[in-house]
């Protein structure tokens, strides 16, 4: 296929820049709480970092290698940078006008107040001088760059200053420049006294305000904030020999080293500095960006959180239990009559807490198997499973370590169960281990009976919060056998042997993802009615969009919840006129993966850990659950419909890329899916309540979601 | 912490070693003997290669073999599966064939404190007979009562033949995919020609194989074999929900045809093979097909079982089993003895009179059930030497005993069968008696008290009429005293007695002495 005429094809890139840009329009939407529009600023931040890091270092990578390649949307990479920077220079210039015009003005209504250099008055010079000469200046390094070649090795994502002094000599012109990077242990918000509202500065304001003391007695001819973001692409290299765990560790060494991908300023700079910057770090002028604020609007997640304040933000968010688990049930009870699928954060996540502890502490447990990905630091669930395995337990988790950006805190935890006698696998050699599954092998009277967790998201007590997922807990034998089997393979005990249920990347998964499509796709060439709905994070892969594509040809009514990058183009006619596409941003992030296949009206119903990405389908590992219990597929298909049927929080992915409200914003009486997911739980949970209010139970006390 | 529960239904596990790959099947056995399949792993490994091309097993073989282990050790433990009762770990051809087999078994239990037993070919067969028959018997739709049952494994081929439900005929030969594939590459056969030399690599085995088995028509052909049952999830759409399914023999041999040509990596990718079985699948189907021409049968019919399945069925009913499986090992013993035309009647009233002096003599020889087995069967064979000449008959039984395979046997038993024959006449051990010799001690001497009870059976039994039935057995005086009933004249007994009762005596320290029970006259046999 000649992939330059290929216009079937949305671009990976650019795609995700269009997410990022709905995350944005969250910040600038009036209806939101004012913090929570902080909140999403920071996000689309936090997101365009880790976005420069890996995909526009990997482009960078290419292109070194000398692979100016097409992208199935029919861009070279060079071309693609080219438009990556043009997209990015507009979305950062909406931030700062959402920050600068909007959202500064408001928090300073709201005694929010950010001071700078030139502003502060003097009790705030005073105050911050004394906080200078104590606690800044005895933690700061200012570094003399002599020449370009000696320019030192700063970290990315960190903001620093540039000091420009004048020369040597007064012969000379050359101009001498110092670098002070700012210590990640400071506080970014230095506070300032003020009576009832929160007035702070920027720690590099401060820092600024007070160079002179640096420099004594030399002229400071210039003193600009900037930031620098380096190519974090790199992967350990597994073809190699050798221990995985001192892998990370040199990949976590080699971040700090790489190329320079991003390079950002006050744009009061002189034209002279920019100048030096830009030649010593060789960054291009496509990826330099001025901006006219405060630099690394991520740290503003943090004054975004700031307590009191509670008119500017959510209504804590209270994840319900669910009518069918009581606060003092066993776990094994519970799931020994019935499955149990929950939707998180609607509903607890508190059940799978429950069943890992109560799987530590119960005699007739004889083995838990888990797979970390992303966990937090504090986790009940690694405690628990440091307690079984002191117990006398098999305890075996699968950590992966390639998790990105959360390799360092990674490391720490695994080594600590590690300590406490558990089996400690350190992911696969070449795969990432994306799957979430946890299984715990009970003796009982009947026999060795086996219970499953299968998960949408990660065990993180935290996101479980904020990301909206899908728990199947089940105890059902099909499940056990497919599950250990499964665990058997990633551990390395096995090779892959046939499910009886289930599929895994990257053996089967995408194959049968494809045979579920086209099976729709012959049942409707056969005049039966075809559909498919499917809820992803993100549809890249070619294969699949292809099949979708056919499918659709064919009559298949397709309906997609693509909440990031969709590289499929919908309604295109004789291509993809019956595939809508929409996507949901709003205040929890969406995150779980449903697929529905109506399969002749017998409907097959999967959750699934994978996007259909290459990297998900062939890269890792990840698993596709069919979900059989009758109410559990009820829950599903009402989410999907309900999903889909969303007019508040829904943009609708034009064919050209573009992305627009399926009803006008602001719309009286448009649904907010969100909305009704926490309605119904409530209600549910509330109906339950009545039901049996008289059996007097306690309520664990449910941990308040910001 | 992980004893058996409380309502016995117990964890166990087998290990099967085999060419290309270990296997480890962790179950649970309840109460009432079912058995519940909880896990299957495998891990592809080299032991095959070596033992097929070399004749030795690496050092670094034998260290992927450690490392597989000690994860299904790892897996075993999490059902509480540690001691050695719960364990049964078994080896088959590539092992058997290792010239260092002692030394890596050994660093195997050092390694993984599992102990592999090495099997041969006999014992595979029974093992895989059990686990088969245990599917024919829940498929009541299938009524196979004449079949050859065959397994092309890597290394080897098992073949049982079941006439009217019963195994007449086992046979083991050397005919595996895995050897193929192995001869081919040491040859370093061009890519042209393998498949010429594969098929007439497997049309002189079958050949061979269809010339021994004693048989005109079969009804059945029965496939046990990864390979088979890999054919059969491609071929039989109901595959996962059955317990057996029935291959048309022309798209069985179509499908072997197809896979033949293809290279290792388009059938790992196109089937989702593991590499171990993409590089057997395409000789093992095709020697399938073969067999189904040379048997003539149409059909290919494939169990859902496998030597794991019969390892396990044993140690789920390991009593049950032996009362079954006695009884195949006999038939198949009645079949040889026919084959030479032993006299069926005399041969049967020996081997049930050797069976009452065994057990009367339990107290004196101490020898548990498997002897009686071993006894009742030189028992029933130990005429077959008149095939060839009456002179020296027992000599010439010994031979075809220590040449013949029967089902259910390993060469070890063979060769106590065939010592306990030779020594059935009047004939004592002698020091260049090579076989009886080689024997350890505990061997020997069982060779003795049995070879001692089936002189005396066959002295009863003298003149072939089946006359002397019922039995008394007394003590007296150092004497053995067998009194019995319903004969008159009991001349030529003792004079037989006389002749073959010696080695009893010094064995026993008793003399064995026969009374005709009448009331009248009393005679004491004074040897």
């Amino acid at each position: 296929m000649d992939k330059r005429s290929s216009p079937q094809f949305l671009n990976r890139e650019l795609s995700w820049l269009e997410f990022n840009a709905r995350v944005l329009e969250e910040a600038t939407d009036p209806a939101v709480p004012l913090l929570e529009r902080l909140k999403f600023l920071a996000i689309t931040s936090s997101n365009l970092d880790e976005f420069f890091m890996v995909r526009v270092g990997g482009l960078l990578q290419l292109l070194e290698q000398g692979k100016n390649i097409f992208d199935p949307a029919g861009l070279t990479t060079r071309q693609q940078l080219l438009q990556i920077s043009r997209r990015t220079h507009k979305l950062v210039a909406d931030q700062y006008g959402c920050l600068l015009q909007e959202l500064d003005v408001l928090m300073k209504g709201a005694g929010i107040e950010r001071v700078s250099a030139s502003q502060f008055d003097p009790s705030q010079h005073g105050h911050l001088e004394s906080i200078f000469t104590h606690e800044i200046y005895p933690v700061i390094t200012p570094m003399a760059v002599k020449s370009a070649s000696e320019f030192p090795r700063l970290p990315g994502l960190g903001v620093n200053l540039i000091v420009r002094l004048t020369p040597d000599k007064p012969t000379s012109r050359r101009h001498r420049y110092a670098l002070i990077p700012v210590p990640r242990r400071l506080n970014r918000f230095v506070s300032l006294p003020a009576k009832g509202r929160h007035t702070y500065a920027l720690v590099e304001e401060v820092i600024l305000a007070f160079v002179h003391r640096i420099f004594p007695g030399e002229p400071v001819l210039e003193c600009v904030p900037f930031r620098l973001t380096r190519n974090a692409d790199m992967v350990a290299r597994e073809d190699q020999a050798g221990d995985l765990l001192a892998q990370m560790r040199e990949v976590l060494d080699a971040r700090k080293r790489s190329a320079c991908v991003r390079l950002e300023f006050s744009d009061r700079i002189t034209k002279t500095t920019r100048l030096f910057l830009q030649q010593t770090l060789r960054v291009p002028d496509d990826f330099v960006y001025p901006v006219p604020g405060p630099l690394d609007l991520a740290a503003f997640a943090s004054l975004a959180s700031l307590p009191g304040f509670e008119e500017h933000k959510y209504v804590p968010w209270m994840p319900q239990p669910i009518p069918q688990i009581r606060p003092a049930d066993s776990m094994f009870d519970v799931l020994a009559r019935h499955d149990v699928l929950l939707h998180h954060p609607y509903e607890s996540f508190e059940p799978i807490e429950r069943f890992i502890e109560q799987a530590a502490d119960d005699p007739d447990v004889l083995a838990i198997k888990q797979i970390l990905y992303r966990t937090s630091a504090n986790s009940r669930i690694v405690a628990a499973l440091a307690r079984a395995a002191s117990k006398g337990k098999q305890v075996t988790v699968i950590v992966e370590l390639k998790a990105r950006f959360d390799e360092a805190r990674n490391i720490d935890w695994a080594q600590a169960l590690e300590q406490a006698g558990v089996n400690v696998i350190y992911g696969l050699a070449r795969l990432k281990v994306h799957a979430k599954i946890c299984i715990v092998v009970r003796r009982e009277a009947d026999g060795v009976r086996r219970y499953v967790h299968f998960g949408t998201g990660n065990y993180n007590e935290i996101t479980a919060g904020l990301y909206s997922d899908i728990s199947l807990m089940t105890s059902q034998e099909d499940y056990g056998a497919d599950a250990t089997t499964f665990f058997n393979t990633i551990t390395g005990y096995s090779q892959p042997v046939r499910y009886r249920k289930i599929e895994a990347a990257p053996q089967g998964l995408r194959a049968r993802v494809l045979e579920l499509i086209e099976s729709e796709m012959l049942r409707s060439q056969q005049g039966q009615k075809g559909h498919i709905m499917a809820k992803l994070n993100s549809l890249v892969d070619a294969e699949v969009i292809r099949a979708l594509y056919q499918a659709s040809q064919a009559g298949v009514q397709i309906q997609l919840n693509v909440r990031g990058i969709c590289c499929l183009r919908p309604g295109v006619p004789k291509l993809s006129e019956n595939i809508t596409v929409t996507s949901i941003v709003d205040r929890f992030l969406e995150h779980a993966r449903i697929l529905y296949f109506r399969h002749g009206g017998d409907a097959l119903i999967f959750i699934s850990s994978a996007d259909w990405m290459p990297r998900n389908l062939d890269r890792r590992v990840e698993l596709l659950v069919p979900v059989e219990d009758a109410t559990s597929r009820e829950k599903l298909t009402a989410i999907l419909k309900t999903s889909f049927s969303d007019t508040a929080a829904a943009r609708l992915l034009q064919p050209d890329g573009h992305y627009s409200r399926a009803a006008p914003h602001g719309t009286t009486g448009a649904l907010r899916s969100q909305q009704v997911f926490c309605d119904r739980a409530r209600e549910a949970a509330r109906e339950a309540q009545k039901a049996h209010y008289q059996s007097f139970e306690p309520q664990l006390p449910a941990r308040p979601i910001q | 912490m992980t004893e058996t529960t409380s309502t016995g239904s117990r964890p166990v596990a087998v290990i099967d070693i085999g060419a290309s790959a270990i296997r480890l099947r962790i179950a649970e056995i309840s109460a009432d003997g079912a058995v519940r399949n909880l896990e299957s792993l495998h891990q592809a490994v080299r032991l095959g290669k070596d033992a097929f091309s070399t004749g030795h097993i690496q050092a670094a073989t034998v260290e992927e073999c450690i490392k597989v282990l000690a994860g299904f050790r790892r897996v075993m433990v999490e059902y509480g599966i540690t001691r050695d009762d719960q364990i049964r770990a078994v080896a088959t051809s590539a092992l058997r064939e290792a010239d260092n087999r002692a030394a890596v078994l050994d660093r195997l239990y050092m390694s993984t404190q599992i102990n592999v037993e090495v099997i041969e070919g006999a014992e595979e067969n029974r093992l895989t007979y059990i686990a088969v028959q245990d599917v024919l018997e829940h498929e009541p739709r299938l009524k196979v009562k004449e079949a050859v049952i065959i397994d092309v494994g890597g290394g080897s081929t098992e073949l049982l033949l079941l006439q009217e439900g019963r195994i007449t005929y086992a046979q083991s030969y050397r005919l595996g995919a895995l050897r193929m594939r192995e001869t081919l590459e040491t040859y370093r056969a061009p890519a042209d020609r393998v498949r010429s030399i594969l098929d007439q690599h497997i049309r002189h085995a079958v050949d061979q194989i269809r010339r021994t088995t004693p048989v005109g028509q079969v009804r059945h052909l029965i496939g046990v074999s990864g390979d088979a049952q890999f054919a059969a999830a491609l071929l039989a759409p109901d595959w996962p929900q059955v317990r057996v399914s029935r291959l048309d023999g022309a798209a069985f041999t179509a499908l072997a045809e197809k896979l033949v040509p293809l290279p290792v990596d388009d059938l790992v990718r196109a089937y989702r093979l593991p590499y171990q079985g993409a590089e057997t699948i395409g000789p093992g189907l095709l020697a399938y097909a073969h067999l189904a021409r040379a048997f003539q049968v149409n059909e290919l019919i494939v169990p859902k079982c496998s030597l794991r399945d019969g390892l396990l069925k044993e140690m789920a009913a390991p009593g049950a089993w032996t009362q079954q499986y006695t009884e195949q090992v006999v038939h198949a013993v009645m079949s040889l003895g026919r084959k030479y035309q032993v006299d069926e009647k005399h041969a049967q009233h020996v081997a049930e009179l050797s069976v009452r002096l065994f057990r009367e003599l339990q107290p004196e020889h101490q020898l548990d059930r498997r002897f009686e087995l071993l006894l009742r069967i030189a028992a029933l064979l130990h005429e077959v030497g008149n095939f060839i000449s009456d002179r020296s008959h027992h000599k010439h039984s010994m031979y075809i005993i220590l040449n013949s395979e029967l089902f259910g046997l390993a060469k070890r038993d063979l060769t106590l069968i065939a010592l306990i024959a030779r020594y059935h006449r009047r004939a004592m051990p002698r020091p260049y008696h090579e076989e009886f010799q080689l024997l350890d001690r505990d061997s020997r001497i069982a060779v003795l008290k049995l070879a001692s009870i089936l002189r005396v059976a066959d002295a009863l039994e003298r003149n072939h009429m089946q006359l002397v039935r019922e039995l008394k057995f007394s003590r007296e005086k150092g004497q053995f005293l067998i009194t019995v009933k319903g004969v008159g004249d009991l001349t030529l007994e003792r004079l037989a007695l006389r002749e073959k009762g010696d080695l009893f005596e010094e064995v026993y320290g008793l003399k064995p002495a026969l009374r005709a029970a009448r009331p009248t006259r009393e005679v004491t046999g004074d040897g």
